[in-house]
């Protein structure tokens, strides 16, 4: 009988600290010595900075070692020069795999897998006017361009994309449009 | 008395005309009186020392162990220093109960009480230092291998410091059920004497309603043998654990195969220094005289003459197989020891330490209580130096010149060892006046072969009992 009293006991005590957990809340911590980063992580908020964000902007001009600016303007004028660029040496071998594996990430779901303006979101009719590549004049200079820049509709892809990255699809966007 | 033979050469163990009542008088009163003004003096001074000892350590816990004198190269100082001298100290409790029990010493059953006490209350305090010279207390049981979440993350069993927590945590627990084993007929004694309700109840609860039956005593001889035999390689091997964390090291000074029997025998060096001080005054206090005798204080001197000696030849050979070695940095920490900077911790450690324990070979020095009492205290000192002294000064200065330096201790570090040697006493007063300080049972079984009234009893019927047993040959 004893022994039923001390599982009752032990029971209550744990239902009731087990009580004090809060699913929306997080969790209580024991000591929590280096949970907490005394350095600055990336994309954290901190008072040290005036809009609070941890990822502060170069400065305007500064360009990173291994890294070459695009120099055509974001501009109709540059659209049209951009059709002449060809593939710089820097972007690397064209890698069919690599390129269809971008491509399927960030132009599929609008473009479709084939590029023929039929991804999922221009069928669920989320929103019409996606062009297939075979209706358009398009060079791999203009589409490095438009992913850069963005065009109409379309954002830019620069902050997703590397330049070698941006080579790659347009290459693989030129193949699909040639099948 | 009639078959009963014991050498004429052998000195009353109990002094005076007692007779069973009276030990148990004796042995009580302490218990049953009040305390008087010393008493509270006393208590007053060990709880200031304890309060401040508990001050630093909130202020070492709070703060961080920065605030004591340890730096990057002599990362263990006071600390560890504290324990190993507490924990020696424990060590003589656990030698006069256990091995002296399997040596038939009928000596030891005035002292043992007390002795165990000291074990207890100093292994107590030497279990503080380990916990609190970590650098995070508060993660202190991660040392135990308990099954948990991080993928049940283990403890690695070759780390010496981890056998101490087995060690000192199996040491305390072994010897606290052996005290209080031994404590069961005393408690039922005061129990049986209990006037107020209240010590009535709490006598009660403490004596596990002992009623001392044939069986329980025959049970309880054989549980008191057992422990003793697991007590006694227990000792041995809890100090030599404590060496291991010097000896298995690759430090110059450390690394010696002799540490494991030299520390055991500095620590039931200062351990009976430490009982001979403590009962010294206790004798008296608690009017004792009759059964902690001056015959007692010789015996525990002698035992510090024998074990000092002991550890004076493990000085010499350390000092010889330096030189033998030809290992200069063994020869380096070894000079550096006489004349570094801390050569007046190495003197002192070998003045207290093999100069003390020698006096003892004379005999009216080693019956002199005063003097008895000076060297008990003296040793202590010298065997607290003995540890300061491995562990300083091998570590201030090893292997890379460039990092020598040297150690000083803060305020920090004299408060919490001030501070266990106040909570020491704390409990060892607390005692005094609670528990039955002489294991009355146990006496009372030596006074028809060791008390001064039956000895003389037997000396005056001495031709009588041999015809008797003569006759009861034939």
């Amino acid at each position: 009988m004893k022994a039923i009293y001390k599982i009752a006991l032990a029971v209550t005590v744990s239902a009731g600290l087990a009580s004090c957990f809060d699913t929306r809340e997080p969790n209580y911590q024991y000591m929590p010595n280096m949970y907490e980063s005394a350095g600055y992580e990336t994309y954290s908020e901190s008072n040290a900075f005036a809009n609070g964000k941890e990822g502060q902007l170069p400065a305007t001009g500064s360009i990173k070692r291994g890294f070459v600016p695009y120099e055509i303007p974001n501009t109709p004028e540059g659209y049209e020069a951009s059709k002449a660029n060809p593939v710089p040496a820097e972007a690397g071998a064209y890698d069919e795999a690599k390129a269809k594996e971008l491509f399927t990430i960030y132009c599929a779901i609008c473009h479709g897998d084939k590029g023929d303006g039929k991804g999922n979101l221009a069928k669920r009719e989320k929103f019409a006017g996606v062009p297939d590549y075979k209706a358009r004049q398009i060079t791999v200079g203009s589409v490095f361009h438009v992913e850069t820049y963005g065009l109409n509709m379309m954002g830019s892809h620069a902050n997703q994309l590397t330049q070698a990255e941006r080579w790659q699809v347009a290459q693989y966007v030129m193949q699909l449009k040639g099948q | 008395m009639s078959s009963h033979y014991e050498a004429p050469i052998r000195k009353p163990l109990i002094i005076g005309d007692k007779n069973y009542h009276d030990v148990t008088v004796d042995v009580a009163r302490p218990v049953e009186g009040r305390a008087n003004k010393q008493w509270w003096i006393a208590f007053a001074i060990s709880l200031t020392a304890f309060l401040w000892g508990v001050a630093s350590v909130a202020y070492t816990v709070g703060h961080g162990i920065g605030t004591w004198g340890s730096n990057k190269t002599v990362g263990w100082a006071w600390d560890i220093t504290n324990f190993v001298w507490w924990v020696g100290i424990g060590h003589a409790g656990t030698l006069i109960s256990a091995v002296l029990l399997l040596f038939r010493q009928k000596w030891r059953m005035a002292i043992n009480r007390s002795a165990e006490a000291m074990t207890i209350f100093s292994v107590v305090q030497a279990a503080m230092f380990p916990v609190f010279h970590m650098g995070r207390p508060w993660l202190a049981f991660y040392v135990m291998p308990i099954p948990n979440q991080y993928g049940s993350l283990w403890v690695n069993f070759n780390s010496p410091l981890l056998w101490d927590v087995f060690a000192i945590s199996t040491y305390l627990s072994v010897s606290l059920v052996f005290w209080w084993t031994g404590l069961l007929p005393d408690f039922a004694m005061l129990r049986d004497r209990a006037i107020t309700p209240f010590t009535k109840r709490v006598y009660s609860i403490l004596s596990f309603g002992w009623s001392g039956r044939a069986k329980d005593w025959q049970r309880f001889e054989e549980v008191s043998l057992v422990l003793a035999g697991l007590a006694t390689p227990l000792v041995l091997s809890v100090h030599t654990i404590v060496s291991f964390d010097f000896a298995t090291s690759v430090i110059p000074g450390w690394h010696t195969t002799i540490l494991p029997p030299y520390f055991v025998a500095g620590a039931i060096f200062s351990g009976f220094a430490m009982v001979n001080t403590l009962l010294i005054i206790m004798r008296k206090v608690s009017n004792l005289e009759a059964y902690i005798t001056i015959q007692h204080i010789e015996l525990m001197n002698i035992v510090i003459m024998i074990t000092g000696s002991i550890v004076g030849v493990a000085y010499i050979t350390e000092l010889f197989v330096a030189w033998y070695s030809g290992v200069e940095y063994e020869q380096y920490a070894f000079l550096n020891r006489a004349t570094g900077p801390y050569w007046w911790s190495y003197w002192l450690m070998m003045t207290c330490n093999v100069i003390s324990p020698q006096v003892m070979w004379f005999k009216k020095i080693r019956t002199s209580i005063t003097v008895s009492f000076v060297i008990s205290l003296v040793v202590n000192v010298g065997m607290w130096f003995e540890r300061f002294v491995i562990i300083v000064t091998s570590l201030h200065r090893d292997y890379l010149p460039s990092s020598w330096t040297m150690f000083q201790p803060t305020w920090v570090d004299a408060g919490f060892y001030i501070g266990t040697i106040g909570f020491f006493f704390v409990l060892f007063l607390l005692y005094s006046r609670s528990f039955p300080v002489i294991a009355q049972a146990e006496v009372k079984s030596i006074m028809k072969t060791s008390s001064e009234t039956y000895k003389k009893l037997h000396a005056a019927h001495a031709h009588d009992d041999h015809s008797h047993s003569e006759h009861n040959h034939h």
